[in-house]
């Protein structure tokens, strides 16, 4: 039997933030093809901070981090090439206000793929069609509600044709009835085979769509285990007090 | 159907006067002081204007108001510039109106082209009669007005059939003209050289002003970056030169321009005077844009550089198309606001020695056959000045409602 290939590998990560900080302590963690991670944890657990150092936006003092094969060094090469292969969601869309929704989806594949502009608004059209916000393709982002903004980040990250999707808190600054129409994007995409690691609260997505929940505190790993494992019969003292915090 | 909006939002004159300058006892006091002191103003001031005044000042120097001691027979020149600068603004007008950012165009004359055109042509038809100019540059005025005319025109009738590469290739006029400008000005390339010593009047004041407006808004923003740049020396640099030329009064580093730059550069390579003061009042707006594009990228939240850099982007592409965009945007005003001093700046070039407006009017104040005639030369150097600046202001208002992708949608 083969195994999945392994997307993300990281081997004992440690970094300090220049205030001197201990954000990870020693974090391992592998990822495989076509898997579901999700990263849970009370805030401060270093979990959004180990998810951006997979594409760089943090770095780190020791340990090593392998992604789609290409290892993480201070090569500014590197660095480019893994991130055009890594898409990444934010917590606050951080869509480009100044652009088209069309145009945010377009800018990179034609800059950095080089790709020719008729063909990528053709895709890009048809991922907002996937996503459920075609007939808002020229508008601003601004005139867009807040889960449709977290839509069209999703969308626009795809565009890229990554082949690993980060997801930072993409639900937490929502409002409570949007939450479900961007979860659904991202369960479709998990669906379609999508390598995808997720920082997230929903408890709901967890069980349904993660392969492996991880739970981080105070900088290191806790606990890695199926959801239903992982919800229903926790193995360390640590997870059992989140889960009865997160109720 | 939307229900009417109630009276009360929209007054009728009377109402309005009312609401506005008689609401309490006291506003109206306060309302007739001010409306009877500005009205004695008025008429002091159009008493003196109509009566009292000698505009023979102003209109025997026309031309040396104008381009100083530009020789006669090559100001021709300077009339095919003026007429191809028409014929540029022309076009832009028309094509801005014609092609708006988003909705629909509107009418081919919006009621404040209607009143920018009245104006022009009023101008056009009275100011060369009241200047008293010949009648073949009477001509050359009322020329370079119509194909302003004709340029609008005919750029807002067919501005909508023009094909993408030229609404694109079109703004490239302005560089150009600038270039073709500076040629037909100082000569070269089979025309007779014209020295920049012999340039002044309202001449030299928009070509030092426009000269330093263009090249420190690029050294402005580069200057900005280096101030948030990683890397030290830069870093330090930046801050170095933005601080020091800060700390220093124009009209010292205008002299010390004039001085230095003989020393520090081999002979034959220091500029003409002109230039030296050029290059001194672009140096020196430069810390100031930069100062100004510093707060617009501090505006721009973090979350947009590493939205663009996880996305692939390198750091120029990412600064170029996402960062830039929204800094200059949120910059534009404070930038436009330096501009406008920057032009006023160059009235200290009167200073060491140049003629330019305020120089050029020093000189014809001290001629004896105009001897205190100042209270006109002034009052036409202030409105010509505040002419300028309004142009600049009113510019800078419709481009940054242009750039506003939240306005230009919603319109």
């Amino acid at each position: 039997m083969t195994s999945p290939a392994v997307m993300i590998e990281a081997r004992g990560v440690e970094k300090w933030y220049p205030n001197g900080f201990h954000a990870l302590r020693g974090v391992d963690l592998s990822v495989h093809q076509g898997e579901v991670v999700v990263i849970m944890g009370p805030s401060g657990s270093g979990k959004s901070t180990f998810l951006r150092t997979f594409n760089a936006l943090e770095d780190f003092q020791q340990g090593a981090i392998t992604v789609d094969g290409i290892t993480l060094s201070d090569d500014l090469g590197h660095i480019d090439a893994i991130r055009r292969e890594v898409g990444m969601v934010f917590q606050q869309f951080n869509l480009f206000p100044h652009l088209s929704v069309l145009e945010n989806l377009t800018l990179a594949p034609v800059l950095v793929r080089k790709l020719p502009k008729p063909a990528v608004e053709r895709r890009a059209l048809e991922l907002l069609d996937r996503v459920g916000i075609a007939e808002q393709a020229h508008k601003y982002p601004g005139q867009l509600s807040g889960g449709q903004q977290q839509r069209v980040a999703i969308a626009r990250s795809l565009c890229m044709e990554p082949r690993i999707m980060l997801f930072d808190e993409p639900t937490s600054a929502l409002d409570p009835e949007m939450v479900q129409e961007v979860l659904e994007v991202m369960q479709g995409l998990a669906r379609d085979g999508m390598t995808m690691v997720v920082v997230t609260h929903e408890v709901r997505f967890a069980r349904q769509v993660a392969h492996r929940v991880v739970l981080m505190d105070a900088g290191v790993v806790v606990e890695i285990a199926p959801p239903d494992r992982f919800f229903s019969n926790p193995q360390h003292e640590r997870s059992r007090q989140f889960l009865r915090q997160i109720g | 159907m939307a229900a009417p909006p109630p009276a009360t939002l929209r007054p009728g004159p009377v109402q309005w006067l009312r609401r506005e300058l008689f609401g309490s006892r006291l506003d109206g006091l306060i309302s007739i002081a001010l409306i009877s002191f500005l009205l004695a103003a008025a008429l002091g001031l159009a008493r003196w204007a109509l009566f009292q005044a000698q505009w023979a000042v102003i209109s025997a120097n026309s031309t040396l108001f104008a381009v100083g001691r530009y020789p006669l027979e090559q100001q021709w020149r300077l009339w095919l510039l003026s007429a191809l600068l028409a014929l540029a603004t022309g076009l832009s007008w028309g094509l801005l109106r014609a092609l708006p950012r988003s909705g629909p165009p509107p009418t081919l004359w919006p009621r404040n082209d209607r009143w920018a055109v009245a104006i022009l042509v009023v101008l056009a038809l009275w100011l060369p009669l009241a200047l008293q100019l010949t009648l073949a540059i009477q001509l050359r005025w009322w020329a370079s007005t119509a194909l302003l005319l004709l340029a609008r025109w005919a750029a807002g009738r067919w501005g909508q059939t023009l094909s993408p590469l030229a609404r694109r290739l079109i703004p490239l006029i302005w560089p150009l003209l600038y270039l073709v400008g500076m040629v037909l000005i100082s000569g070269g390339l089979g025309l007779v050289q014209v020295a920049p010593s012999d340039w002044g009047g309202l001449l030299l004041t928009l070509l030092m002003a426009s000269f330093a407006i263009l090249l420190c808004f690029p050294l402005g923003v580069l200057l900005a970056l280096g101030r948030r740049s990683e890397l030290p020396v830069l870093r330090w640099g930046s801050v170095l030169y933005i601080e020091f030329i800060r700390g220093a009064p124009l009209i010292t580093l205008l002299f010390l321009g004039q001085n230095i730059l003989g020393f520090l550069l081999p002979g034959g390579l220091a500029p003409d005077r002109v230039w030296r003061a050029a290059w001194v009042l672009t140096f020196f707006a430069a810390a100031y844009v930069a100062e100004a594009v510093r707060s617009g990228l501090a505006a721009v939240p973090s979350g947009q550089l590493e939205a663009a850099r996880s996305l692939g982007l390198s750091m120029p592409f990412a600064l170029i198309h996402v960062v830039l965009p929204q800094a200059l945007r949120v910059a534009l005003p404070t930038t436009v606001g330096q501009f406008i001093s920057l032009l006023q700046d160059t009235t200290l070039l009167s200073l060491i020695g140049l003629l330019d407006l305020l120089g050029t009017a020093r000189t014809v104040m001290a001629n004896p056959a105009f001897l205190g005639r100042n209270a006109e030369v002034y009052l036409v150097l202030a409105v010509l000045f505040w002419c300028c600046c309004a142009a600049l202001g009113l510019g800078s208002r419709a481009l940054e409602t242009r750039l506003n992708p939240n306005l230009a949608a919603s319109r």
